[in-house]
């Protein structure tokens, strides 16, 4: 088949397209969005969004799913908003909050391999009782007031773009070099293929399923602290529904979610459609609740899409 | 030349059954080993052993004249020996170049996967095999199963095997497809590879193989050049002298059949069928799985569509849309796969038992009966010697044979005129096994028209008034009486055309 057919035949393609257009129409309809303070906000918002997603991708092409990173991003808010307040230093916040994450994941994983419980089931669990975790640690107070100085993670700039996007480009660069050229990496496809072929083939089921709900924990745990940096304000219900909107982005970006196949940056440019659309709503002064349905509905579009194409191949 | 492999008295035993006894087996290089034999004579438990996904109770395994333990599929393949089942274990997302190297990937120094070299590889080796280059940058998932083969060959050949062991590959192949396996077998032979082929297809063996196994009952019957044997003593050796006590029943053959089935067709599974069935009397339907005998039962049922020709039920032509209306107008078919398609495992034995007939057992607001439900459980129970604690009882607790026993409760409850039975003592214990024989042979005593669908001879041979043989989607054989005798069904089923068949004439364009 010609290069060219398939690069329009997939996903990303389809994607992108839609980013384009959508981006003329709020462009034209709207006076603000092109503005630079603007794009600076939705990409700030974006970055946690397509930092999860990398981890996110790979559960999801493993044939998993992972409805936790909404609480994990939660707890990781406290741990850092916690340092943060008493000013320690950043390299020890960073540790504890990817630790925190990585925790909660590997929980999660260790469950999943060796306990063979449903990845849905596991980490709806995990979910609720990370946000119970979450409330007994707040005690319904909130935390605000952090200093503006030790939160460039979420604040910081550099040629006009915000600096935790940055990070997410470079991690995107870094795992997505991982999963086309590490054996590892290939391992998670391997999986979501056919789990029976990969361990005749050697693959360590268990260690794949550890790495990648380990690895979304973790990075759950960082937009955590970009988001803490972004606000300066931690609350009982930061993260609610952030699970929404990376599975979203995942299942819009191509990965299938039956595990299989899937690149993290089509995750990306789900992650940027699903920015743009709720940027664009509030723009237009369309009630947030239209946005839950949009969202919603896009995630079962693309499953569906994806499901009736998918019966050609096999 | 010295043997690439030996085994050497090898032995297995699954649950107290013995699958293999004492099997020797000598492979050399650059040979075709041809490994024939009945459902259940041991073939694939000594291939299994063979690439690493058994191990053997007793007997010793040397390969390249070392002693070999095979204790895993991965290290089979890493030492050198591969097998290429019927059903590719294949990944349908990954490009064919990932399914040869993936677990065994050419890295740069950094650990790196090297792509391109992996790319060149796979172009050398589809070079060498034939295998038009184009395919290389497919998706596994895209490719037909045919050329996913030949990809599994080239992976084999990756790991470089020396050993390659080939489950029935042509059974899912094209016979244009078959042709250029058979060309690859050659030039695999050429270079030195030992290969272990089987096939129930006995003209495939004399085309390509230079020695042939021949196993029955767990044990080598026969191991030859193929110079030596011809058809007849291998089809001899493959049935032996079964002793098979036969079951007599009273039943009286109707003088008019109950189901007569004409020139019956559906593309790609079945061709121009016809046969008569009667009350009263046992048919069996013989044949290989797969040749079709499954599909024209669940024609007959109602749950396919068939392309051509008619099917008469009790003098009148039936069109059937589902199988709840050959359910409701008499026919009944009992699936091969009772877990999946004819039991509600979690569900009591007395509900299993009564399903079919709810609307018989509730009351006039559609509300269960429980006493009656449990009055024709309690019967069907005594009546087939179920062996259950109550009537409560989740029937997964149930062994396989007893399970067996509630799916014929559920069907006789509906009273057929026709059941078709297919595969029904699978799995099952040897003492159950004759039960349920014994219940066949009454219901055809009763008056039922039965049709009985086994891959094992002795149950066909032990139940059957009149067998029909199946041969890729063909009938090859009609036996009656004195007639019914393994080695004619065995020639039948690998395709020999024997006499009192009516052979319809072949038409172009079959597969």
């Amino acid at each position: 088949m010609n290069t060219w057919v398939r690069i329009v035949r997939r996903r990303e393609f389809t994607v992108f397209i839609l980013i384009v257009i959508l981006s003329i129409i709020f462009a034209v309809s709207t006076d603000r969005f092109l503005s630079i303070s603007n794009i600076s906000n939705l990409l700030s918002q974006l970055a946690g969004v397509a930092i999860a997603a990398i981890g996110m991708t790979m559960v999801i092409i493993t044939g998993g799913i992972d409805v936790s990173v909404g609480s994990t991003l939660g707890l990781a808010c406290v741990v850092s908003g916690s340092l943060l307040m008493i000013q320690a230093p950043f390299l020890l916040v960073l540790l504890a909050t990817l630790g925190t994450g990585l925790a909660v994941g590997l929980l999660n994983g260790v469950i999943v391999a060796y306990g063979r419980v449903p990845p849905i089931i596991t980490t709806l669990g995990m979910m609720n009782m990370v946000r119970a975790l979450v409330f007994q640690a707040l005690g319904g107070r909130w935390i605000s007031g952090i200093p503006p100085e030790v939160r460039t993670i979420g604040l910081g700039k550099w040629l006009q773009i915000p600096l935790a996007m940055w990070v997410a480009g470079a991690l995107i660069v870094v795992f997505s070099y991982f999963l086309s050229y590490r054996p590892l990496g290939r391992s998670v496809y391997a999986v979501g293929n056919n789990p029976e072929a990969a361990r005749v083939s050697g693959v360590n089921l268990k260690t794949t399923l550890l790495f990648v709900y380990g690895l979304t924990g973790a990075l759950a745990g960082f937009a955590g602290l970009i988001n803490v940096g972004r606000t300066g304000i931690v609350q009982t219900n930061n993260g609610m529904g952030f699970e929404l909107d990376v599975i979203a982005a995942v299942v819009l970006g191509g990965t299938s979610i039956l595990g299989g196949r899937g690149t993290i940056v089509g995750s990306l440019l789900g992650a940027l459609l699903v920015a743009i659309i709720k940027n664009g709503m509030i723009l237009l002064n369309i009630p947030a609740l239209t946005e839950g349905v949009i969202i919603g509905a896009l995630i079962i579009i693309s499953v569906l899409i994806d499901l009736v194409r998918g019966r050609g191949v096999r | 030349m010295a043997n690439i492999l030996e085994c050497r008295g090898i032995s297995k035993s699954f649950g107290g059954v013995r699958a293999l006894n004492k099997v020797d087996f000598f492979l050399r290089p650059g040979e075709v080993h041809a490994l024939v034999g009945e459902n259940g004579a041991g073939k694939s438990t000594l291939i299994r052993i063979i690439s690493g996904a058994l191990m053997p109770d007793q007997g010793e395994i040397y390969y390249q004249e070392q002693k070999t333990e095979i204790t895993s599929p991965r290290l089979a393949q890493e030492i050198g020996i591969s097998a290429v089942y019927q059903d590719p274990l294949v990944y349908p997302y990954l490009s064919v170049v990932e399914n040869i190297f993936l677990g065994r990937e050419i890295r740069n120094r950094r650990g790196n996967i090297n792509w391109r070299q992996e790319e060149e590889k796979t172009r050398e080796l589809f070079d060498w095999l034939g295998i038009s280059p184009q395919f290389v940058h497919h998706l596994m998932g895209e490719l037909s199963v045919g050329v996913q083969q030949l990809v599994l060959i080239a992976k084999a050949l990756a790991y470089d095997a020396r050993v390659i062991i080939f489950d029935e590959p042509t059974a899912i192949l094209t016979e244009h497809e078959a042709e250029k396996l058979f060309e690859i077998i050659a030039r695999l032979k050429e270079r030195g590879v030992g290969i272990i082929y089987i096939s129930h297809r006995l003209e495939e063996i004399f085309q390509i193989a230079d020695w042939v196994t021949i196993m029955r009952d767990g044990q080598v019957v026969g191991d030859f050049p193929l110079s030596e044997v011809d058809r007849d003593k291998i089809v001899k050796l493959m049935a032996g002298r079964l002793l098979v006590e036969e079951i007599e029943h009273a039943g009286q053959k109707s003088r008019e059949p109950v189901l007569v089935v004409k020139d019956l067709t559906e593309k790609g599974r079945f061709y121009q069928v016809s046969f008569e069935a009667y009350q009263g009397e046992i048919l069996g339907f013989s044949g290989l799985v797969g040749s079709g005998r499954t599909d024209v039962a669940q024609a007959i049922f109602g749950v396919s569509k068939p392309d051509s020709g008619e099917i008469y039920y009790q003098g009148k032509k039936l069109e059937l849309n589902s199988s709840e209306e050959a359910m409701r107008l008499g026919i009944a078919y009992l699936p091969e796969d009772r877990k999946t398609q004819g039991l509600f495992p979690i569900l009591s034995t007395s509900y299993n038992i009564t399903v079919t007939v709810l609307n018989r057992i509730s009351n006039y607001l559609g509300i269960i009966d429980r006493n009656r439900e449990r009055e024709v459980a309690e019967r069907r129970i005594k009546e087939l010697a179920i062996r259950t604690p109550g009537l409560e009882t989740q029937v997964f607790n149930l062994s396989g044979g007893n399970q067996q026993k509630v799916v014929l409760a559920k069907w006789l409850e509906v009273n057929p005129q026709v059941l078709i039975l297919d595969e029904p003592t699978r799995g099952i214990d040897v003492a159950t096994k004759a039960e349920v024989h014994r219940i066949i042979a009454r219901l055809a005593e009763e008056g039922m028209a039965v049709i009985i669908i086994s891959s094992e001879l002795p149950e066909i041979i032990k139940l059957s008034d009149r067998v029909l043989v199946m041969h890729e989607g063909r009938i090859t054989g009609v036996f009656e009486g004195e007639a019914i005798t393994s080695e004619n069904l065995i020639r039948a089923a690998t395709g020999e055309r024997m006499t009192g068949a009516n052979f319809p004439k072949i038409e172009e364009g079959l597969p």
